[in-house]
């Protein structure tokens, strides 16, 4: 469902050159959980920012669900990103202002194919899918990290999305909070086959990938599932 | 936009303003208040004194129209013709003559030059409340002679020393005391009648008689006079009394008060449309500035939320009237602060004005200058936010999360 093509992305600054991202070439399939690994500067979160259209690739493509997204005018991206991405950022990103319910039922809102009723039963939903639906009125602030991260999952999985993308979603998190939400991505996976990519830098999270893609320098370097390689680079 | 789009900015809008800074939002509202008062206190003052000059010129000096000498000649003559006439006039509540001649007032140990100027006082009701202004004894008989009402500055106060006064005046007269007055030879000895206050300078350092008395200064029947003043009825326009005066032969110099006024004030209304303008211009620039300071610190703080909106599937637009929303609502706030401040100010100033020898103001505003101020200043505060609004809304995600 995602077909990445040769995808570069070079930053330059004055004269010195980036390579973070060096022709990388992936197919995605449908429900897949899938975890791109490296170390720090690898081009991990450069590669999601492309899948994720919130930035343009220097060269090389990629196709979803058979659109070239790199043909997307700016107004047809920001629609398709909230008709069918859903993004979990590393620091939650939850509007600071809004309550736990309004920050879940803020992307629902938009869609011109929900109506209030709809909005209503998805966020709530949701919310109990993730425990949180007692405190559906707190604001962000009144929450723990973990239970802000929750939040912004579900803010995520309110469209139902086709893919939902995940940028380091436990680097703030204590390995017990991280647990809880590595489970709800398991489980949301499990449940609805939930297409994931997701970013993490910590090795025991590989246990619930399905398949890892390991970044070194902008390159793939394996690509394997259940451990095993798939293909070396 | 559509109707959803719309409803999720009004929503961030809101929340944003609720959930926000409260001391800022309350600033905003008040600076934008003050900024409302500022606009219209001072247009407001100088049109109420500018009514109040007007309506003391129409009733101590020139009345709606005013009849004066051919060019050339001192005095209008043939009289008691020409007020008949006048008088006959549609439209015409009363024509009545003035004479005025100098004089020295004695008064115990007080001398004093003044102007005694005769009415005709059944006619002057008519165009004059000086008759309302009557402070202690009581207003002139048609024929009284040898009296004399005269105003409370001349009549002055008798426990101010007359080094401490800051006007010339009698000294402390009473109504009954006796005067004397010297018209250039004729010495005649006078009763004061009453003593009236009327707050416009030059009524109130006259002295008023009667025609009858003054043609026994003058010794012989007073067939002319210096000036005539005309009180229109009312549904009458004065330019119309003007022309209709003017075709049916009143050939002497006609002049409506406006045009008297236009005159006399010409320099000092322009000054006052100039500091109007200037008070205008300022808290117009005021309000701009500080909602534009408002939202765009607003705007710079939430750059990266903006970013995370975007990222999320919210349209530029939405950011965008989502930031020109909260300056709409606060400039809304701000300007019914404004209203309500200036409508309290308008009625404190109605019980308390400003007063002067010259003159006394209060706030003078219509309807139609709250609509308008209303309006400049929100057309500013939405100008003022939805610059900013629009140039942050167009950030690219990766500049706007990186923030
Ligand atoms: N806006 C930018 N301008 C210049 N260079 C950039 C920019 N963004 C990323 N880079 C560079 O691209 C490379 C890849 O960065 P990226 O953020 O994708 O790494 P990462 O794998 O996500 O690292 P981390 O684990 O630390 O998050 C790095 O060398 C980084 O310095
Ligand atoms: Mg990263």
């Amino acid at each position: 469902m995602i077909d990445i093509n040769d995808l570069q992305k070079i930053y330059r600054m004055g004269d010195v050159e980036v390579r973070a991202l060096d022709g990388v070439t992936l197919d995605i399939q449908k429900g897949e959980f899938l975890g791109i690994m490296g170390a720090s500067g690898s081009g991990k979160t450069t590669l999601l920012h492309m899948l994720g259209l919130l930035d343009e690739p220097t060269s090389g493509n990629i196709i979803i669900d058979g659109t070239d997204i790199g043909r997307l005018s700016d107004y047809e991206k920001t629609m398709f990103r909230l008709y069918k991405l859903g993004y979990v950022f590393q620091d939650y990103a939850l509007v600071p202002d809004l309550t736990v319910m309004e920050n879940v039922s803020l992307p629902a809102m938009l869609r011109k194919d929900r109506d209030e009723e709809q909005i209503k039963n998805d966020s709530a939903s949701i919310l109990k899918k993730i425990g949180l639906y007692e405190r559906q009125d707190h604001l962000p602030r009144e929450l723990s990290g973990g239970q802000q991260q929750r939040v912004s999952i579900a803010r995520a999985m309110v469209n139902k999305p086709d893919i939902l993308f995940a940028d380091e979603p436990c680097a703030n998190l204590d390995s017990e909070s991280s647990r809880v939400v590595l489970e709800l991505f398991k489980e949301i996976n499990e449940d609805f086959n939930q297409t994931i990519v997701m970013v993490s830098h910590e090795d025991w999270h590989k246990d619930y990938f399905h398949r890892i893609v390991r970044l070194k320098d902008g390159k793939v370097i394996s690509d394997g599932f259940n451990g095993k390689d798939k293909k070396a680079a | 936009m559509g109707k959803k789009e719309l409803k999720v900015a009004f929503l961030l809008a809101l929340r944003s303003l609720q959930r926000g800074s409260r001391s800022s939002v309350i600033l905003t509202i008040l600076i934008i208040g003050m900024c409302f008062t500022n606009m219209v206190f001072l247009p407001g003052l100088f049109n109420g004194i500018g009514q109040s000059i007007t309506k003391q010129i129409v009733d101590y000096e020139t009345g709606n129209v005013m009849v004066n000498p051919k060019t050339g000649e001192q005095y209008v003559t043939d009289l008691d013709a020409l007020l008949d006439r006048i008088n006959s006039m549609p439209g015409v509540e009363r024509a009545t003559p003035h004479y005025t001649k100098a004089a020295t007032v004695k008064y115990r140990d007080r001398v004093l030059g003044v102007s005694v100027r005769a009415i005709k006082p059944g006619d002057e009701k008519f165009v004059s409340p000086l008759y309302t202004k009557m402070v202690s004894g009581s207003y002139l008989g048609e024929d009284d002679t040898g009296e004399v009402i005269i105003g409370k500055p001349i009549a002055g106060d008798p426990t101010i020393k007359r080094a401490d006064e800051n006007q010339a005046s009698l000294g402390g007269v009473r109504v009954g005391d006796s005067i004397t007055l010297e018209y250039g030879g004729i010495v005649r000895e006078y009763r004061v009648k009453g003593i009236y206050y009327t707050g416009w300078y030059s009524a109130d350092t006259t002295m008023y008689t009667t025609w009858s008395d003054m043609e026994q200064v003058e010794g012989k029947a007073l067939d002319k006079a210096e000036y005539i003043t005309v009180k229109i009825k009312p549904g009458y326009s004065e330019k119309f009394i003007k022309n209709e005066l003017q075709q049916y032969g009143v050939s002497e110099d006609v002049q409506t008060m406006s045009d008297l006024l236009e005159k006399s004030m010409g320099r000092a209304l322009q000054s006052f449309a100039i500091i109007n303008a200037v008070s205008l211009f300022v808290g117009v620039i005021i309000t701009t500035v500080v909602l534009f300071i408002v939202i765009t610190i607003k705007t710079l703080n939430s750059r990266k939320q903006i970013g995370i909106l975007k990222a999320i599937g919210v349209d530029k637009e939405v950011i965008m009237h989502n930031f020109g929303l909260q300056v709409i609502i606060l400039a809304i706030l701000g300007i019914a602060f404004g209203v309500i401040m200036t409508f309290l100010l308008s009625i404190y100033m109605a019980y308390n004005p400003v007063v002067t020898p010259e003159w006394s103001a209060t706030l003078y505003l219509t309807p139609m200058d709250y609509v308008t101020n209303c309006l400049i200043l929100f057309l500013a505060s939405v100008v003022a936010g939805y610059v900013p609004a629009y140039q942050v809304s167009r950030e690219d995600i990766q500049s706007a999360m990186r923030a």
